[in-house]
């Protein structure tokens, strides 16, 4: 049984990197979205697994709660947005795909570098998970910094929070649940932000590139 | 003895079939476009009528012209002796190795890379020129995706992992195995001019890889080139299927292995074949530049399957 | 319970300012003298942690507040009611004075003709606005310095994030917009590696231990510390560092600090640059003292000094080129914060002069911040170069605002002085020679930008325009309290500000 656990846990969280890569490899806001939906279920699928081997009831409502918010919640809006501002494409981001996915690759492997007291010391089965969460924290990470459209940063994000909860999950279980319930209420508030400061930014730059917002310097 | 007898023999099985996989892609895509398609054994008739014809060489010529198609032609067959395709040999099993069947085919496309630059015809310098862009970015993934099933099998060589995998099964749904297997196939559809990466059937040159290389060529020579990629295609369809899955490779010289094993052979690159020519059905050419994208994209996959199977032991 | 009376007075403010529509002036006074009530109720709680006791007396509650607590919510409490007195929604004349309880003035004084042209300026739907903000603003900060768990302070943090971002477009202009977009994704960035490092040190807390349901507790977390894993501490410790170290503005994680903290209102800003980055301070610190009793010290006192180090060296090479005032003070914050961060990794004598800069700054930032409003209200502009007769122009806010520059760049009688003395004797006392010639060095080089800036404004002819003298308004009169409380902490150190940072010392550094 254990076998089978890690590998599924392994399975799904490669799957959840996967996703994000393939965000530094596509060019479309759509594919972006599908992406990220894609990673969310993954995360609830993970989140459902770990509760029942690890006999832990409570991961079946935060299973729940990550599907309704970001399987289906979060997604939605995003579509809403990305059909309210038309196609939007990132035709030139700051790092070019082929470098971005080998940067991507690199990251992946100092995720495994970083990560290997930790799977030292921990004893669960889940331990395998540990070095693909990291790196999909970096991966999420330089996705915000070399994409140009406001919405793909955003996506990026999203992703961190993703990566940090498939953390929480394989290191330890979960946290506790009122943990669990004020992270998922910060992370729904912050979204809701973002959308509205996304607006905005399409409002008062009439464009979403990033780039434009330059008149701040020194 | 025995053994030695039924690598030969699997070879020159392979020879024989490797057109009829390339028929056979056809016939399917034709099927799907809602044509009637030309025979299974089309191909076979092709290469009858190119070996009666005659041979136009151009007089810029040099010897490299002459030898490539023979170099192309031999590396293959060499190379398709190294993977056990039916049945894996214990006798002189270290020369089947993994860096040894990358660098052979990697010679093959070399020379058929210097051929199309000896006549000086501009297209076959283009050919050659978008080739290496190609290979340059295969070769490495094929030889990272097999080299982490190397790792798990901790041996490169193609006889051991197939022996390794089938005493694990568990393995085979590993997201190492997975990614390396996703990796392996986009660098197969790469290696063997297929759609997304090169139309095969195209005849605007402006659009050509593998074809702009070789217009030149005619005859007997133009023969043991297209052989030569049919064999090509039969190497990558038999790493991918017996290495990611090696059930049904015989280990003994029984008969009843053996022909259990050929039958399942057919039936997996007969699998391969038609989930390629869906593809290439399905999937419209890419644009030159975004082509290293999508390989940049195999690269890490394959990438991430060694470090999946390196680091977590 | 005290505490839940100064958790509920925020609270109610931010309520009573959703609720009410259309606005009226009367929320904003009833804010003002809520942030009144939770000031009393913080300097309660501070009296009762002088005494020894930690409220409440349990180690499992939800709130914790020792001394160091106290404190920081002292200054929040105070910093708040101060920006909310001196906030839009109450009244105010040209000069942004705010006429508080205008009723009863004019019925004392019935010729006073200033007060009879000045109208309501300020727009009451933006009114609303920042009421509610800003009292949310308050109440997560509170929150932050008063829990226990360690999750709940990173829930409370997250929280002051996305608060205090919607707050700081208040016109929408491509400036305010671009500002809050940064401010909005860099510190959401790091709030969330923060909270990587915080999973990190439960799950090593997990495995050690097992599953407490009060696991994240911070005095449960810091008694477990010795038995916690050194190797996966000191990565928890690098992740909550850059994570909050995001939030307090340390660099090279301060990009978003000198835009945001311009491009907002002044009282917003205010609140931002005085107690905002003294809470990500604050939670570094508690951080600190359960990993330093998990591994010697020296690694969190390397990673504490390089980027404080960074961060005064970035602040005061950014000042000598600056244009803008508002900016120029935001720097000065980045610096600032790079000292606390140098203090935190020296010691106990090195610890208390941090916390005593916390405290000094905050006041200092605060009073600087809303003078600056003051100044751009007169004079319509955020550049240096055209901001020039100040003491003439504006007999009162002139020298005050000197005063708030000169408290920034450590002169004596002022609180930062003492602070940076302290911190300077701290690091040669623990053979740390070299760093305290570098800070010299580099806050010599903030001394000489800041005065030169300040020369500029101050002397000079006014421009063209400015209208020139001032109404003394409550405005006045409240931030040259201020500057008293400064004089007040330089001059002679309250005994009781003493013992609350003695007993904050023993508490972290135990």
């Amino acid at each position: 049984m254990d076998g089978l656990f890690s590998q599924l846990v392994v399975l799904g969280s490669s799957g959840m990197l996967l996703t994000a890569i393939i965000i530094l490899w596509r060019r479309g806001v759509p594919a972006y979205i599908s992406a990220y939906r894609w990673q969310s279920w993954l995360l609830a699928a993970l989140t459902a697994c770990v509760g029942y081997f690890g006999s832990d009831a409570g991961l079946y409502g935060g299973a729940i709660a990550l599907v309704l918010l970001k399987g289906l919640g979060i997604p939605y809006l995003l579509r809403s947005m990305e059909r309210r501002f038309g196609a939007q494409h990132e035709l030139r981001p700051y790092v070019n795909t082929e470098t971005s996915l080998l940067a991507a690759g690199v990251l992946v492997l100092f995720a495994y570098a970083l990560a290997r007291p930790w799977m030292a010391v921990s004893a669960l089965p889940t331990r395998a998970g540990l070095p693909l969460a990291m790196g999909l924290l970096f991966v999420s990470l330089f996705i915000i910094v070399s994409r140009k459209k406001a919405i793909t940063q955003v996506i990026g994000f999203l992703m961190l929070e993703n990566a940090i909860a498939l953390l929480a999950v394989v290191g330890t279980y979960g946290v506790p649940l009122l943990v669990e319930f004020g992270v998922f209420l910060d992370a729904l508030m912050g979204f809701l932000v973002m959308q509205i400061f996304v607006y905005q930014i399409h409002e008062t730059f009439d464009t979403m590139d990033v780039e434009q917002l330059t008149r701040l310097k020194h | 003895m025995i053994e030695m007898l039924l690598v030969v023999g699997q070879t020159l099985a392979g020879v024989a079939l490797a057109p009829g996989l390339v028929g056979s892609i056809r016939w399917t895509k034709a099927r799907l476009q809602g044509r009637r398609g030309a025979p299974l054994w089309q191909p076979y008739a092709e290469l009858r009528k190119l070996f009666a014809k005659e041979r136009v060489v151009s007089h810029n010529a040099s010897w490299l012209f002459h030898a490539a198609p023979f170099v192309v032609f031999g590396t293959a067959v060499a190379v398709l002796s190294l993977v056990p395709v039916v049945f894996v040999p214990t006798g002189f099993d270290s020369i089947g190795d993994l860096f040894a069947v990358v660098y052979l085919l990697l010679l093959g496309t070399f020379f058929l890379a210097l051929a199309g630059l000896d006549t000086g015809s501009p297209f076959g310098g283009m050919g050659a020129s978008r080739e290496m862009t190609v290979v340059a970015l295969t070769e490495p993934t094929v030889a990272l995706s097999i080299f982490a099933l190397a790792l798990t099998a901790q041996s490169t060589n193609l006889g051991e992992i197939i022996r390794q995998t089938v005493a694990e099964p568990a393995r085979a749904l590993g997201p190492g195995h997975l990614l390396a297997f996703a990796a392996l196939f986009i660098v197969t559809l790469a290696e063997t001019g297929r759609l997304p990466v090169d139309n095969p059937t195209t005849h605007l040159e402006l659009t050509m890889i593998h074809e702009a290389m070789v217009l030149e060529y005619s005859g007997p020579y133009l023969a043991l080139v297209e052989w030569g990629a049919a064999l090509k295609l039969l190497i990558f369809f038999a790493i991918a299927a017996n290495l990611f899955l090696p059930w049904g490779v015989a280990f003994t010289p029984s008969p009843v292995a053996l022909v259990a094993g050929f039958a399942l052979f057919v039936v997996k690159i007969g699998a391969l074949g038609v989930a390629v020519a869906v593809l290439e059905t399905r999937v419209a050419k890419l644009r030159l530049f975004r082509v290293p994208e999508l390989l940049s994209a195999s690269f890490v996959m394959a990438l991430l399957a060694v470090l999946s199977t390196f680091l977590v032991r | 319970m005290t505490i839940i009376l100064l958790w509920a007075s925020p609270a109610v403010a931010t309520a009573l300012a959703i609720l009410v529509r259309p606005y009226r002036r009367s929320v904003g006074e009833a804010s003002v003298g809520l942030a009144a009530l939770s000031l009393l109720a913080s300097l309660w709680l501070a009296a009762q942690a002088l005494s020894g006791t930690v409220t409440p007396a349990t180690a499992t509650d939800v709130s914790r507040v020792d001394s160091l607590s106290a404190l920081l919510a002292v200054c929040i409490t105070f910093v708040s009611l101060v920006a909310s007195a001196l906030g839009p929604g109450l009244g105010a004349d040209r000069d942004g004075n705010p006429i508080l309880f205008r009723r009863l003035r004019l019925a004392r004084s019935a010729a006073a003709p200033e007060l009879e042209a000045a109208d309501d300026e300020d727009d009451p739907a933006q009114s609303r606005r920042f009421r509610i903000f800003q009292n949310a603003f308050a109440l997560t900060m509170i929150v932050a310095v008063t829990a226990n768990n360690v999750a709940l302070m990173w829930v409370a943090i997250e929280a002051t994030t996305i608060v205090s971002a919607i707050a700081i477009p208040f016109e929408r202009s491509k400036a305010s917009v671009e500002a809050s977009w940064k401010y909005l994704l860099i510190c959401s960035v790091g709030i969330a590696l923060a909270f990587a490092g915080t999973v990190l040190a439960y799950s090593d807390f997990v495995s050690t231990a097992g599953h407490l349901p009060d696991a994240l507790n911070w005095n449960i977390l810091r008694n477990a510390a010795p038995s916690l894993h050194p190797e996966l501490m000191k990565l928890a410790f690098a992740f909550i560092v850059i994570g909050y170290g995001t939030k307090a503005g340390l660099a090279p994680m301060h990009t978003w600090l000198p835009d945001a903290h311009s491009e907002a209102p002044a009282t917003v800003s205010a609140m931002m640059s005085g107690v905002l980055l003294a809470v990500g301070m604050y939670a570094i610190a508690r951080w600190k003292a359960v990993v330093d009793a998990a591994v010697a010290p020296a690694f969190t006192n390397a990673l504490l000094i390089t980027i404080g180090l960074l961060s005064v060296a970035i602040g005061a090479f950014s000042l000598v080129i600056q244009r803008h005032y508002k900016r120029m003070l935001a720097y000065s914050s980045v610096e600032h914060m790079g000292l606390v961060s140098i203090g935190l990794a020296l010691g106990p004598l090195g610890t208390f002069a941090a916390l005593l800069h916390l405290v000094n700054h905050a006041v200092a930032k605060s009073m600087s911040f809303l003078l600056a409003g003051r100044i751009l209200r007169r004079y319509d502009t955020t550049e240096l170069a055209r901001v020039s007769g100040l003491l003439a122009a504006m007999p009162w806010t002139g020298p005050l605002f000197a005063a708030g520059i000169l408290t920034l760049v450590g002169l004596p009688p002022f609180g930062i002085f003492i602070s940076e003395f302290l911190l300077l004797k701290a690091a040669v006392m623990t053979d740390h020679v070299w760093i305290a010639a570098a800070v010299l060095v580099l806050l010599l080089t903030a001394f000489i930008s800041l005065v030169h800036h300040l020369n500029g404004m101050l002397y000079g002819p006014v421009p063209a325009g400015v209208r020139i003298g001032e109404s003394r308004g409550w405005a006045v009169m409240a931030l040259g309290g201020c500057a008293i409380v400064l004089l007040v902490l330089g001059l002679l150190l309250p005994p009781p500000v003493a013992a609350l940072l003695d007993r904050s010392i023993v508490e972290l550094v135990r």
